[in-house]
Formats: C-alpha cells, structure tokens, sequence
C-alpha cells in the first residue's frame, strides 16, 4: 500500500541561515533589558570622550590616580543610595552619617588607641548606628523617609559639629601612626588605591545581592510594589528596616576609607555629598526609581558626573561656572533619558513587526475541486459534542475508538466510544493544547502552545517533556523557550518531531505571524530516551502539521502561510527539506494519514486573490498594523476551510468542502479512523464525524503507527 | 525620530456607529415581506406603496397584502418617483427614463433627447421636469466594488423635460444615488463613496456619515437615508495605498477586489478582516464585515438622530431605498430581497 517517495526529485526548499534586518535587530535589542541604561551609557562614552579630547593631558597616570584615590568616598555613598532608592526610600543623611563615621574611625584610632581592626568596627558601628535609626523611623514606624532621613541628617551633622570641635585639636595632635592605617589610606596594591578597590568589591556584592540572594529580591520587591510585597508574604517593614542598615554600613566603611587616607575632619566635612551622590543616582537610573538595582547604570552615573566635576575643574573654570555647567549637562542627559524611558516600548511596538514579501505559488492541482466546483460533501458529517467542547485544535483517536481532543481552556477531553455523546476531562494541562499523537504504551503527546511538549497518560498524568531547545546561532533575542508547539508525529524509534509555529509570536497573536510572513518558526525532535531536544530545521514559515509518511521514513511538515507541505528525509535531517506539494487554494494546518496510502491536509482557511497580492507588499501590511485596528486587519478567510486528500506522490485527488456557512469551517485536524474521518476547527466547538465512502472500514491510526511495527 | 517628536495628525471628523447611530436591531426585528430583487420603493397619488422587483413595478394597498403587478419592463427598474399629479417616473437599466400615468397607462410626450448611463434615482421637478441621478456607471459595472476605488467623478444630476429638453443640473460629483427637495425647494444629493450629503452646486450640507449612502428621502420634516454599506476602517485605509490600489486594479478581477458588498454571504474567494472570524460557528454581531444594513434617520440639518441596523450576524443587509408610508418606515434590503417596516425614532410605540 505505501507507496515510494522519489525525495531526490522533489525540488528544494530554500531555508535561510538566519534572518537578517535592521529592523529585527533593532526590535530584538530594544526589548533587552539592559537598553533601559542606554543613555546614561552613551551619556558616559560621550562624556569620557570629550573630556579625552577637549582636555589636554586628562588620560595620565597622577590624574587616573587621582581620579582612582577620591573615587571611593563618593562611589560607596551613592551605592548605599542606591540600596534605600531600590526598597523605596531616599536617605539625606548620608552626608552627615559619612563625617560622623569619619569622626568615629579618627576618634577610635587616635584618642582610644584602638587596632585598625576594631577601628573599622567601630566606624562601621556609628554608621550602622544612623542606619538603625533611619530604618526604625523610616521603616518599622512608617514615618516619611524624607521628613526622616533630614532630621536624622541635621542631628547627626550637629553631633558631629559638637564631637570634632571638643575632640580636633586632640586628633590632629595625636602622634600615634600605624602600618595597616597607612597602607589602607595610601598604599595602592594590583596599581589600585585600597578604597578603590573596596568600592569594587561593595559593589560587585551589591550586584550579587539584588541578582541572587533572598534579601537582595525582597528588596527590589518591596520597591516594586510594596502591596504586593506583603501579599506574597514578604515582611516590608523589616526589609525597610535592613535596607537602611545596610545603607548605613556602606556609609560607614566610606567614612573609614576617608578618615585613613586623610587622617584628619573638617567641619564641611561631608556637606554637599548626599546631593552629589543623589545626582550620580539619578542620571544612573534616570529618575527616582523604586524596585530597580542597577549597580552599573548607578556607577555609571556616578563615573560621569565625577569625571565631569573633576575635568571641569582641571580645567581651571571657577567653582560657580562649573555647578553650571554640571547642572546643564545633567538636565540635558536627564531630559533625553526620560524622553528615551517613556517611549522604548513604543519604538519597540513600531518595530516589532517586520514584514517581508513572500509570494505564494499560484493554485494548482485543484482544477474541477474549489468549493464552488463540488458538492459540499462535509455538509453530510454528523456533529459530536456540540456546545460541550471549546476550541478541538487536533483530534486523537484511540485503538478502543475512544476521540480525545485538545481545548482552549488547557483541557484533554475524552469521548468515549462507541457513540461519542459523554465528554470527560482526561487532563487539565493548563497552556493550548494544540497538535496530539498517540506513543506506543498508548500514552498522549500533547504539544501545547505557551508549554512545549507534554505527555499525559490516560489515568491523567502530565508530564513536561520538554520546553526549551537550543538556542540558535545568529539571534540577539534568547530564542530557548519554545513558544508555540503547534502539531507533532512520533517515529518507529520513540523519537518525537514536532513544530514550533513560531518563535516571535504567543498563541494570542499568531495572525501577527501571518502579516510578518518570514520563516519564524522551527522544526525541532525530542528523544525520549536521553531527553534531549534538537533543532532538526530552523527558519521554517509557520510550520504546522508534522506527519511521518507511511514508510517510516520521510517527514510532511505544512507550511501554512506558503500555502505548501514540505518533505524531510529522515535518514539526512541536514539536508534540507523538499517541496512535496505546493500551491494549495489555503492555508494548510495538520496532516494525517489516510487508509489509502495517501494524507489528508486540513486547511484552517482559505487564500484569495486580494490577500496573496497584499503578502507581496510587505510596506503595506507593515503600515496597515500600524494604522488600522487588529480586528479589521486584511486577512485570509477563516471562515471557510476544507479538507485536501492526497495521494503517496503528493497529488491532490479528493477535496471536502462544507457549505459556505456550514458548521465545520475551519478545519485544523482531521483523522481518519475505521471508515470514518474525524475532523477538528481551533475556533469550534465541536467536532465533524464524516463517513467515508471508499475506506478501509479496519484501519485505524494507532494500527498503523504500532501494530506493523 | 518621530518617537520624540510626536506628530499629532488631524483627520477629517467622521461620524463613528455610536450615539444616534450606536448598533440596534431595528432591521433585524422589523416586519419584511419577501419581493424578488427589490431596489426602489415609492408612495404613489393614491397612497399605495409601489416597490420595484426586477423589471417590474408591483402595487402594495395595505401593508402585508399580496402585491400586484402595477406595470412590467423590459428592463430592470432602477428608480422610482412619484410627482404630486400621481405620474410615475420609472428610470430603467442602460438610463431609460419612462413616465407613467398614475395608473401605470403610458404618458404621452416624455422622450429624453440624452440617455444618462444610468438612472439611480429621480424626481419630479415639476410636473414637466424630472431630475435623474446618473452616478456614471454602466450596467456591467458594480458600482459597489468600483467606486471606492475610482477617483473620477463622473456622476451627474440631470433634468429631462417633457418634450425631451434636457438640462445639467450638477455635474462632476463623484457617485451620486440620491435625490431629494429641501422645504425651500432646492435639492440635496446623496455620494455613495464621499459618504456625504450636497446641494445642487457641490457644496457639503453635511458629511462623514459611516456608511456608503445610497437614497435620501423626506420623511415628514426631516430626511432618512439608505445605507448599502458602512464604511470599514481597512477599506479606508487601502484607499491611502496607491500602489496597493493600482496593483488590485491590473491584476484582480472586480469580483474579487476588496470593496463593500452587497451581500452578507460566506465565500472561499474573498477575504475576510481578522476579527469577523468565526467563534463556534457564529459571526458576532459586532464583527467587522464588508456588508451592512443600516438607515441613517437625520434632522432637517442632516445631522443623525436616530438609526436602524443589521449588523454583521444579521442578513437584512444592503439598504437601497427608503420611504415613510403610513406613519412607519419602508426600507428596502437587497441582500434579504425583502422590504421591511419599522416605525421611526421617536414613534410612541417605538422600543
């Protein structure tokens, strides 16, 4: 019965290596997240540059090491800012929490004589201090961060001011040096002043913290949204708590860092930082940005405005002209970032569709089977399940007769034989069952859109087979998850091909695809035995039903929105595919097997004129995405479908129709199933029943997978 | 980069389906009586209603009552007026202007010297003159599928007296299908394509109405419209795509191209706008279509007041004449080949 299939005589299907427009690689990079920091980025490159070239002499060793030997004190305060902003506070105390700290490690180390050790403790301590009382205040009292931190911020400068004027004359008279005090204020280990590099390490913690540990994600989280924080059980008011400590701890190892470098306070010491770590934030984040912990963007931030003031400065302008200058400059950057942040996602909206010309193959084959041509044979099929089923993509029959189908609602859904009229729930899957398939222990594979590929037995276990492949070569875009498993067959050896339609479009929006028209999606295969999934072809237009041959040996594979099946050869996947058949009159979904030898096609809708010319002009469908409303989007008619049968070489021989307003319009599965064919529609919600005249009333689909094996 | 600076284009205001206009089932729920190809409806000296089907004229007394056959042609009707002396003048296809005595016997004297390409609507001027739309298409040319395609305005408004005189009374307007007489006695027009309402000199009365209007007529003191179908928000669009446009024109068969229809039918050969799919089975009422049936009640000023739908589920689609009849309205569907009553906005026993 089964019939031999020349495939060297197919002719070739081009498959592209990858898709390459501007326009995909715009889209691609613009919904990274990392482009969120772009303009404080290009702000940054921008600023080093013209400070580079404008400024004779900047880029030398003394300066660098200037720049390395201050950078610190600053650098730590805006990433203990950065902690308070990212749970949703701000902290103004900073500044005076810094001098005080600085106090304190100068106190320690001159007039109690304490070890550099417990100096450090000591100043971490008084910071620490500060931070418990913001965070107490701030956060376990709920009084306002702002009116807070202030208050704590004058106290704490008055304290200092009364400490540093009863103790300086002692601290400045104090003889007492040592070793560890000046290595940490002077030496420069790896070429690099200590705080410098303790500003690295603080902030590669900081970044480990928000990227990985449970505090560092309450954090963002209670920055986020706080009300849904709390619901998801978070304790707000604790993370509050700590994330000022933490800010406080940070301020205090800065003041450590500068009073062992300087060795001595002033009573301006500290005034001026916490606005100057306020503006480093906010150009690093663009704005006050609760739930956001970008200690790069932040640091670049801060880089720019500490190189600028510096350059500025080196230049010899006076102090008022270059606050200025600063404060132009940073409006400037601000203003564009904000423009740039309240408008990505709709640069990204307006690039995202990326239309190509795709000319599809003239009809052929159908010559005396268009709908208006023959009887409406399918207006004769019985209807099962009518009202009780929404949306059955595929239908499955069993070797006991029972009908399963997929529903929208995530469902597996049993009929069972042998009349068809009681609907049971076999699984709740959850995601869009699409495509089934019987394995050989009578088990279901499902692929379901959203999910990948699951298997269900028919006790009602689901199994996640697989949902991730590997990642393709040429993409910006992490193209891993599979997005819409669409229909799948089962070869002799277990092994499971299956569609994935597309890799840039949810389930929701598969028309979008259409519109698009380029090759987004794949054919990938999953092992079952050592569980590995493989990409068997990239750069696939919408392919959708996957069907083995008879044979065993080859691979049908519809590429809906070309209107053709393709071929595969088992035996060499790398080859490449072939045209099997082409120039279908619409838009081909599943294949299955016919008793005869040869297939049946479901066609899920139908081409016209208008919509083939329209697919040529890829600008016009780009603009009409863009101008006219989704639902009034020009589209192939899904309102009519049908039923293509063909024969082992690929030739049409037979077509069913319903009636133009008949009950099963489009039709996206069908089985044939002892004497009868079984048909399905994604937007039903029930399924045909159509007997067929000239049929093996014995041959079932499970026979003729398992059985002969 | 536009992103940044943001254009805001101004439009054209358009009327949208809200409000007056908002969706009901007015056509769906109202009465029909089923008459083979229906277009021109008209109330005649007696006060009888007289309905075109095909090539012939039939009399309906009463409303509901089986119709006779009034009068019979060789050709299709394609208009119908009634002058206050109770003659009818009957516009036939290929622009063939007949006139009949009231009670359908021939009038002497009406042989019209030019033959417009088409008579879609008349009116007595006086009882000499008759006013004919021609909205310039031939009889083997849908003027559905064309004239949104079509820039050349190439209708006109003539007046054919008796004896055969013939004068412009408008020319150069773009598909016009309707006719009717202000209270001060000048004329208004009705555009299928420009989807406005104009005086006799071109000048807008009113515009923006959201359908493709086909006859107005007076209907107590104020007007209602006949709608074939509503303007669709692609077909708009594709009208601003010269290339798109051009490419449909060389290369698809009218009968395919994207346009306004007449017919709510399903078809494997054109397309459909992604949201008139179908969900179990069913087009939602609310479902974009390419055909419609509507009929736009206005006051005096053009301005809607009130409407009567079938929407995309409906099949009452396709609305070619209109007339008041007894305190009610008569509207003709040519996609149901029906002519349905329905009482006016503002009737007491109007849900």
């Amino acid at each position: 019965m089964s019939v031999q299939i020349d495939f060297a005589r197919l002719p070739r299907q081009r498959v592209p290596r990858f898709v390459l427009s501007p326009r995909r690689v715009l889209s691609d990079v613009l919904s990274k997240g990392w482009v969120e920091s772009a303009i404080p980025f290009i702000a940054f490159i921008v600023m080093v540059l013209g400070v580079v070239l404008g400024t004779k002499g900047y880029v030398t060793a003394t300066n660098l090491g200037n720049l390395t030997q201050y950078a610190a004190d600053g650098g730590l305060v805006v990433l203990a800012l950065l902690v308070v902003v990212a749970v949703g506070g701000i902290d103004l105390s900073v500044g005076s929490n810094f001098a005080m700290s600085a106090f304190a490690a100068l106190y320690a180390f001159h007039i109690l004589g304490l070890p550099v050790w417990a100096v450090l403790g000591f100043s971490l301590a008084c910071g620490a201090l500060v931070g418990v009382v913001n965070g107490a205040l701030a956060g376990l009292m709920g009084c306002g961060a702002l009116l807070t931190t202030l208050g704590t911020a004058i106290t704490v400068r008055g304290l200092f001011t009364l400490a540093s004027q009863a103790r300086l004359v002692a601290i400045a008279s104090s003889t007492r040096s040592s070793d560890l005090w000046d290595w940490i204020g002077f030496e420069k280990p790896f070429g690099m002043p200590v705080g410098f590099l303790v500003l690295i390490a603080v902030a590669l913690l900081i970044f480990f913290m928000f990227r990985q540990s449970r505090f560092g994600w309450h954090i963002l989280a209670v920055g986020g949204n706080r009300k849904a924080a709390r619901h998801g059980g978070i304790n707000v008011k604790l993370t509050v708590f700590f994330a000022y400590v933490v800010a406080g701890l940070i301020v205090g190892l800065a003041g450590f860092l500068f009073a062992a470098r300087q060795n001595s306070i002033g009573s301006d010491t500290g005034i001026g930082l916490e606005f100057f770590a306020l503006t480093a934030l906010v150009v690093g984040l663009g704005g006050f940005v609760p739930g956001r912990g970008s200690v790069v963007a932040v640091l670049m931030g801060f880089a720019t405005i500490y190189v600028l003031e510096n350059a500025l400065i080196n230049s010899g302008f006076r102090g008022d002209f270059t606050e200025f200058v600063l404060g132009v400059i940073i409006i400037l950057i601000l203003g564009l970032d904000v423009r740039f942040r309240k408008n990505r996602h709709r640069l990204l909206a307006s690039t995202y569709l990326d239309p190509v010309a795709l000319q599809v193959d003239e009809i052929n084959g159908m010559a005396g089977l268009m709908p208006n041509a023959v009887a409406p044979k399918l207006s004769g099929a019985a209807l099962i399940g009518s009202g009780k089923i929404d949306g059955p993509e595929d239908v499955l029959l069993d070797s006991n007769d029972n009908l399963y189908c997929g529903t929208r609602d995530g469902r597996i859904v049993c009929f069972a034989a042998p009349d068809h009229s009681e609907a049971s729930v076999v699984a709740k899957i959850g995601g869009r069952p699409l495509g089934l398939a019987l394995d050989a222990e009578g088990r279901i594979v499902a692929c379901v859109a959203g999910m990948g590929l699951v298997r269900v037995t028919l006790q009602g276990d689901v199994e996640l087979l697989t949902d991730q492949t590997e990642r393709s070569f040429f993409s910006i875009q992490d193209d891993t998850t599979i997005r819409m498993a669409d229909d799948l067959d089962i070869a002799a050896d277990g092994t499971i091909y299956f569609s994935d339609a597309t890799k840039r479009y949810d389930i929701a929006d598969w028309g979008l695809d259409l519109l698009e028209g380029r090759p987004n999606g794949r054919l990938l295969s999953f092992d079952p035995k050592s569980r590995t999934t493989k990409t068997v072809c990239d750069n696939l237009i919408f392919p959708n039903g996957v069907c083995l041959t008879h044979d065993g040996q080859h691979l049908l594979v519809a590429s809906t929105w070309t209107c053709s099946i393709l071929i595969f050869d088992l035996q060499n996947l790398s080859g490449g595919p072939r045209v099997f058949v082409h120039g279908l009159p619409g838009y081909p979904d599943n294949i299955n097997r016919a008793s005869d030898g040869g297939y049946w096609i479901a066609l899920a809708g139908m081409r016209n004129p208008v919509m083939d010319e329209a697919m040529t002009m890829p600008r016009l469908r780009r603009r009409m995405a863009k101008r006219v409303p989704p639902t009034n989007w020009l589209f192939g008619n899904l309102n009519i479908g049908g039923v293509l049968k063909i024969d082992g070489q690929g030739r049409i021989c037979d077509a069913l129709w319903d009636k133009p307003d008949g009950q099963l319009y489009m039709i996206t599965s069908m089985r044939e199933h002892r004497g009868a064919l079984y048909l399905g529609g994604v937007t039903n919600n029930k399924i045909g029943r159509l007997a067929l005249d000239r049929a093996d009333a014995a041959w079932t689909g499970p026979g003729s997978y398992w059985k002969k094996a | 980069m536009s992103v940044f600076f943001r254009r805001r284009e101004s439009e054209m205001p358009a009327m949208s389906l809200e409000g007056a206009l908002g969706p009901n089932s007015r056509l769906d729920d109202a009465d029909a009586f089923a008459i083979s190809k229906p277009d021109a409806v008209c109330v005649n000296g007696d006060g009888h209603l007289l309905v075109s089907s095909g090539s012939e004229v039939l009399l309906m007394r009463q409303w509901g009552q089986a119709p006779e056959r009034w009068a019979n042609f060789d050709a299709p009707v394609t208009a119908l007026a009634v002058s206050g002396s109770g003659h009818v003048a009957i516009g036939l296809v290929g622009g063939r202007l007949v006139i009949r005595g009231p009670s359908g016997e021939a009038s002497q004297g009406w042989t019209p010297s030019t033959h417009p390409r088409a008579i879609v609507d008349c009116l007595f001027l006086s009882d000499d003159e008759v006013a004919v739309v021609d909205h310039g298409y031939g009889p083997d040319e849908p003027v559905l599928s064309l004239a949104p395609w079509d820039d050349a305005a190439r209708g006109q408004v003539l007046a054919i007296g008796r004896g055969g005189a013939t004068r412009v009374i408008a020319a150069g307007l773009h598909c016009p299908m309707g006719i009717a007489r202000r209270p001060d006695g000048s004329l208004v027009i009705t555009e299928l394509e420009r989807a406005r309402v104009i005086d006799a000199s071109g000048q807008a009365l009113q515009s923006g109405y959201p359908a493709y209007l086909s006859r107005i007529r007076k209907i107590g003191g104020a007007y209602a419209i006949a709608c074939l179908s509503r303007r669709d928000p692609l077909i708009e669009f594709l009208k601003t795509e010269r290339e798109f446009v051009a490419r449909m024109k060389a290369n698809i068969d009218p009968r395919h191209w994207i346009s306004p229809r007449a017919n709510p039918e399903f078809s494997y050969e054109f397309p459909i706008e992604l949201g008139a799919t179908r969900l179990f089975g069913e087009i939602k009422p609310w479902a974009p279509s390419f055909s419609y049936g509507l009929v736009i009640e206005t006051d005096p000023d053009m301005t809607p007041v009130g409407s009567a739908h079938s929407r995309a589920n409906g099949f009452r689609h396709a609305i070619s004449d209109v007339t008041g009849w007894n305190d009610d309205v008569i509207a003709v569907s040519r996609a149901s080949e029906e002519i349905l009553k329905f009482h006016p906005t503002g009737h007491a026993d109007e849900r």
